[in-house]
């Protein structure tokens, strides 16, 4: 029986699997696909970290010598063996791991046989992975030590190659002996000089000093250090006369550290850090070093944040499809209900009856589920167990709907019912439990408040809590549901007066219709509340991501120098296409009073700097009050507040009077600096001359054009558009608001197919009575009018509440969740930005209602449709 | 009431007493039944007519069970229908009555054959559904070689009879019938009635039929009629030594005494209100009221 009726109701089945496939898909492949897109930006944080940041380095200072590749090796073991389980896992045996010995900061005293160049340090260095790292292009590798008579004392003689790059910068050549260490000299001979195989090989992150030649400036001189290989038998002389120390690097396997184990990781790191940490192998204790916690630390924080919002997407998209899903159920229910009704006169039992309509829903749904679990495995990204629980769920819905309904439906005998009477009043019981939700929905929304989203300890959200926008949203539908009829009914008397009948009956008709119209309210309403969300909280990532950027530039580009940028620059820049002002601005620091407290001197027009940041978010104080001349005026940090005269050092000695405070300047000094600002002439009040050492410019300026015409080394050019791309340009933030995108196209399709759904069940009575109304004489175009307006106030009234709740939802749950990692700054407030919102109700409403029109001008005969009338 | 006239009348196949039908809507109250008294022997071919709106069809789902009562007595073959448990009922409507709607699709699953179709009561029920038992009573009805098609195959007069045969497939001991010519033109409403009738007469089933058609009310043995939701009159028939049909028309007299009177000869008289009964030797005398004011 059930593939009879599955055969014969193959439409309502088609639309039934197709609309579980559809589900089970998203539900399957968005929570893969987000994995992914965490994982990638988990991966992007770790690979902009060098691998020193990244691998895990046990550092220890030698007590007792080890002396021997195999010593370190077996350290090695313990170490990894000692990892906990998580960190265990992440930790690669190849890669960046490795281990040696290594001084540091020793200087060479003197060479054997030629003049010695002061300002160079020479450490040495066993790193027995070095070896397959490096090409020999002069000499041969070190080999054992030897021994060197000098100045009457024997002296160890350790064997040591050198990169190429430190040949030519500290004048060495093969054969070169050197003295290194003030203490305990030793001698060191270059056997051969290397290059880098791989330069770009993790492996040198960690050891910088042996594949370059580094070169800092003390004064006017140069001075170098580098590091040299040697040879294992070195490891024998290697002593604590140098700075030594034994280094164990435990790799960080490439893409071994996921969104999933990440904080497992953390809390890992810190157990092993406490365990090293009482370790000690005959030397120093073990210290464990590592950027990874920080990393991970900042990475879980943006997590947390997205895995709520997509928590709440998903969550919106799950309930909207489960709604479309009972209502494609519901469809195929009302399909089979002749052929059920007449197997239960006939005799069948009520088991009998839902077995048989919730087998055929089965069969539907079931290979339409799988098929839809199936092909989100071609879609890439790591396998959750939501990927698992997410396609049961519509196959759940598709099969209990059914059953719940048939069951009730079809439960006897028929009381106090019958098909031509209008519903009865709601119990008390429906309304109780009505009420109960909306209650539960609003305390849960007052806790929300009052205890944010993702505040529990453990990282995990209260379930409670987690549900309260799912509450939220079916307390809305509820008192939508319950209060749609009111203005209804105001608009069907308003209509009753006018002459027109199409109105009148076109209203009536949907003041009066239940049953069938909670789900689409169920659904649209959801749809539209999600894909609101959605937009505010893009809105507000937006703003604060505008404002952010904004308040780090402080005007539309801004110009660095260390030194003052002179006139005829300031000059040319003023000339730039799209420049509209610049404002210069002299920036220096100065001690305050005898206390050595230092402060930030800003010198710059006010006024002007007010005119550059018009229509920007930022604001600047006015310029403060004139005071009698030698003094100048002074705005002051809160923190200097007290001090109303006092003296500066900087851009000359003089006496400023406090006019007021301010608390920071965009892209000149935090608010938490301790801040002076002087007008721009403060320089020439003090009789030096006017100068300027930042520029902040208004306007469309080509950043290229702007560094051609700065063009002054150790000058920084910063622009807006470039703050802005790099903060937009976090990890998981573009996931967020691509997620946010498809989830809100993916509702739209679902709220056209309620819509159309929800017209179809219908369509048998509205076609009874559409051909009784021609029959009366009401035109194609009059009946097209009236089935548009029966749908349409349910479908406007439902658009609305789910606007007003897409606007209230963000307000409801912003103080739990947390946008600043996603933004640079605190998101505090959304932004009531109405354009948007409105856009996509509007586009929703017009979607669905293009579905409903759809099926009005899908016309049919008269006489059919009389045919159709007589069958009940 | 004394207790001496609730006592059921316990031989009746079919005993309705005092039924009670009402159906609750938003601030009204649709009274379907309003008292309905009917009795119906074993074997019977009883039809029931009435205007619209009389309460024919609620009676009818009662009867079968679709439908439960909200005061009275309803027994059908010794079932209460008021007391069923699920179960009870589940079992009523597979073993002892059998259904006919009016409209001919109703009847019929589209997409079955007409021998499917008759198999159906008998696997719902769990039994063995026996092939040759479904030709048996196809052949009975006189479309057996409508077997192997479907409903949509057949006239509407085959259809019919086919839904008979189905009907009839779990051997019931009532047939409840809504209008089941209510479709057809005379020639096939009376191919219809004529294998209803034979089921009667050769499977000893008891017949209810709720009509409007006077070719199956003239031809049954007795006609019920029913008017605001109770029995108004009864047409009792007999074919006379001559060989005519004699109908009489009797008014129902229910176990409190009340009498409805047609109303063509309230009409006729123009009764209104009240009445002046007087008591004869073999009759009781009706006359209008105010005839007899004037009289006096």
């Amino acid at each position: 029986m059930p593939i009879t009726l599955l055969r014969v109701h193959r439409g309502a089945v088609a639309v039934l699997a197709l609309l579980t496939f559809t589900a089970s898909l998203l539900l399957a492949a968005l929570p893969k696909a987000l994995e992914k897109a965490y994982d990638r930006a988990l991966g992007t944080v770790l690979d902009a970290s060098t691998a020193d940041v990244t691998d895990l380095k046990l550092e220890q200072r030698p007590g007792r010598l080890l002396t021997t590749p195999q010593e370190f090796a077996e350290r090695d073991a313990q170490l990894r063996h000692d990892l906990p389980p998580a960190l265990r896992e992440v930790i690669a045996s190849g890669g960046t791991s490795h281990y040696g010995a290594q001084t540091y900061g020793t200087p060479v005293i003197g060479r054997m046989g030629e003049r010695n160049r002061p300002y160079q340090f020479f450490d040495l260095a066993w790193l027995p992975d070095a070896d397959r790292r490096v090409r020999y292009v002069e000499g041969s590798p070190p080999g054992p030590t030897g021994s060197v008579m000098v100045g009457g004392t024997t002296l160890v003689r350790f064997d040591v190659a050198v990169v190429k790059e430190a040949a030519d910068a500290m004048g060495l050549r093969v054969g070169s002996t050197l003295l290194i260490g003030v203490s305990g000299t030793m001698a060191a001979r270059v056997t051969g000089f290397y290059e880098i195989v791989d330069p770009t090989d993790g492996f040198w992150e960690h050891n910088r000093g042996v594949s370059h030649a580094a070169v800092r400036w003390v004064g006017e001189t140069k001075e170098y250090s580098v590091t040299g290989l040697t040879s294992a038998d070195s490891l024998k002389h290697l002593d604590s006369n140098r700075d030594l120390r034994y280094s164990w690097v435990l790799g960080i396997g490439g893409g071994a550290v996921t969104a999933r184990n990440a904080q497992a990781v953390v809390d890992d790191f810190g157990v092993y850090q406490a365990a090293v940490a009482r370790q000690s192998g005959g030397g120093t204790r073990y210290v464990l070093q590592s950027g990874l916690p920080a990393l991970l630390t900042g990475y879980l924080k943006r997590l947390s944040t997205a895995q709520t919002l997509m928590f709440l997407v998903l969550g919106g998209l799950g309930l909207v499809a489960l709604g479309v899903i009972a209502l494609a159920a519901q469809l195929l229910t009302e399909r089979m209900r002749p052929a059920l009704s007449l197997m239960r006169a006939r005799g069948a039992g009520l088991p009998r009856i839902v077995g048989t309509g919730t087998a055929v829903a089965a069969l539907a749904a079931t290979p339409a589920v799988l098929f839809g679990y199936g092909l989100a495995f071609l879609v890439p990204g790591p396998v959750t167990p939501a990927v698992h629980l997410g396609p049961l769920l519509p196959a759940i819905a598709a099969v209990a709907f059914p059953a719940a309904r048939l069951a009730l439906s079809q439960r006897e005998p028929l009381r106090d019912t019958r098909d031509d009477v209008v519903a009865r009043r709601p119990s008390p019981r429906r309304i109780a439990a009505e009420v109960t939700v909306v209650g539960l929905a609003l305390v849960g929304a007052y806790l929300l408040r009052a205890r944010g989203l993702t505040a529990s300890a453990d990282g995990g959200g209260d379930p409670f809590l987690m549900a309260v926008p799912a509450a939220l949203t079916l307390a809305t539908a509820l008192i939508t549901l319950r209060c749609y009829p009111f203005p209804l009914r105001l608009a069907v008397r308003l209509a009753a007066r006018r002459r027109r009948a199409v109105p009148f009956l076109g209203l009536a008709q949907a003041a009066r219709a239940r049953g069938v119209t909670a789900l689409p309210v169920l659904i649209l309403l959801p749809a539209l509340a999600v894909s609101v969300f959605g937009s505010m909280v893009s809105g507000a990532i937006g703003n604060t991501q505008r404002l952010a950027a904004w308040e780090q530039v402080g005007a539309s580009a801004r110009v660095e120098g260390e030194a003052d940028i002179p006139a005829a620059t300031i000059e040319r820049v003023r000339e730039l296409p799209g420049v509209e002002a610049v404002v210069p601005v002299a920036k220096g620091t100065t001690q305050v009073g005898f206390g050595g407290r230092t402060a930030t001197v800003v010198a710059l027009d006010l006024a002007a700097y007010r005119h550059i940041v018009a229509g920007s978010p930022l604001t600047a104080p006015a310029p403060p009050a004139e005071v009698p001349a030698p003094a100048v005026p002074a705005l002051v940090s809160p923190s200097l507040g007290a001090l109303t005269t006092f003296e500066v050092g900087w851009p000359g000695r003089m006496q400023a009077t406090t006019k007021g405070t301010i608390e920071g300047l965009p892209g000149l000094a935090y608010a938490t600096d301790e801040l002076i600002v002087l007008p721009y002439d403060a320089a020439k009040r003090a009789g030096l001359r006017e100068f300027a050492n930042t520029l902040l410019i208004k306007g469309e300026v080509d950043r290229d054009q702007l560094i051609k015409v700065v063009n002054t080394p150790n000058t920084l050019v910063t622009t807006f558009d470039d703050a802005l791309r790099e903060i937009a340009g976090t990890p998981l933030t573009s996931t967020v608001l691509r997620a946010f995108t498809i989830v809100t196209v993916a509702l739209a399709g679902y709220a056209l197919v309620a819509v159309v759904i929800a017209l179809v069940i219908g369509a048998a009575e509205r076609a009874r009575a559409l051909s009784y109304l021609r029959t009366l004489g009401l035109t194609q175009r009059q009946a097209r009018r009236l089935t548009m307006l029966e749908i349409a106030p349910l479908i406007v009234l439902a658009s609305l509440a789910g606007l007003l709740l897409g606007l209230v939802l963000p307000v409801a749950l912003a103080p739990g969740i947390d946008l600043s990692a996603y933004a640079g700054l605190p998101v505090d407030g959304f932004p009531i930005d109405l354009g948007m919102p409105l856009l996509l109700a509007a586009g929703l409403t017009t979607v669905a209602l293009l579905g409903a029109f759809t099926h009005a001008i899908a016309g049919r005969a008269v006489a059919g449709a009389l045919r159709l009338g007589e069958s009940s | 009431m004394s207790p001496s006239l609730t006592e059921p009348v316990v031989d009746a196949h079919i005993f309705c007493d005092n039924l009670v039908r009402i159906f609750k809507t938003e601030g009204v109250e649709v009274v379907a039944l309003q008292g309905l008294d009917l009795l119906i022997d074993r074997g019977e071919l009883v039809a029931v007519v009435g205007p619209s709106g009389s309460g024919k069809s609620t009676l009818l789902n009662v009867l079968s069970g679709l439908d439960l009562p909200t005061a009275g007595v309803a027994r059908v073959a010794g079932m209460d229908l008021l007391s069923m448990t699920g179960k009870d009922r589940l079992h009523y409507r597979r073993s002892i009555v059998g259904f006919i709607w009016q409209q001919t699709a109703r009847n019929l699953l589209p997409y079955l054959t007409a021998r499917e179709n008759v198999l159906l009561p008998a696997r719902l029920a769990g039994r063995k559904a026996r092939g040759e038992r479904a030709d048996e009573l196809l052949e009975l009805l006189g479309v057996a070689g409508c077997a192997d098609r479907m409903p949509g195959e057949m006239s509407g007069g085959q259809q019919q009879r086919v839904a008979i045969a189905v009907a009839l497939a779990n051997r019931p001991e009532v047939i409840l019938a809504d209008e089941p010519t209510g479709e057809l033109d005379s020639e096939t409403s009376e191919e219809v009635f004529a294998a209803l009738r034979g089921a009667n007469r050769e499977l000893g089933v008891t017949v209810v039929i709720v009509t409007h058609d006077p070719l199956v009310s003239e031809q049954v043995d007795r006609t019920v009629g029913i008017r605001d939701g109770r029995t108004s009159s009864e047409t009792l028939r007999r074919t006379s030594d001559e060989g005519d049909v004699i109908a009489e028309e009797y008014a129902v007299l229910d176990r409190v005494g009340r009498l409805q009177l047609p109303r063509d000869f309230m009409g006729a008289l123009r009764m209104e209100r009240r009445v002046r009964l007087e008591l004869e030797r073999d009759h009781i005398g009706v006359w209008p009221a105010n005839q007899e004011d004037e009289d006096e």
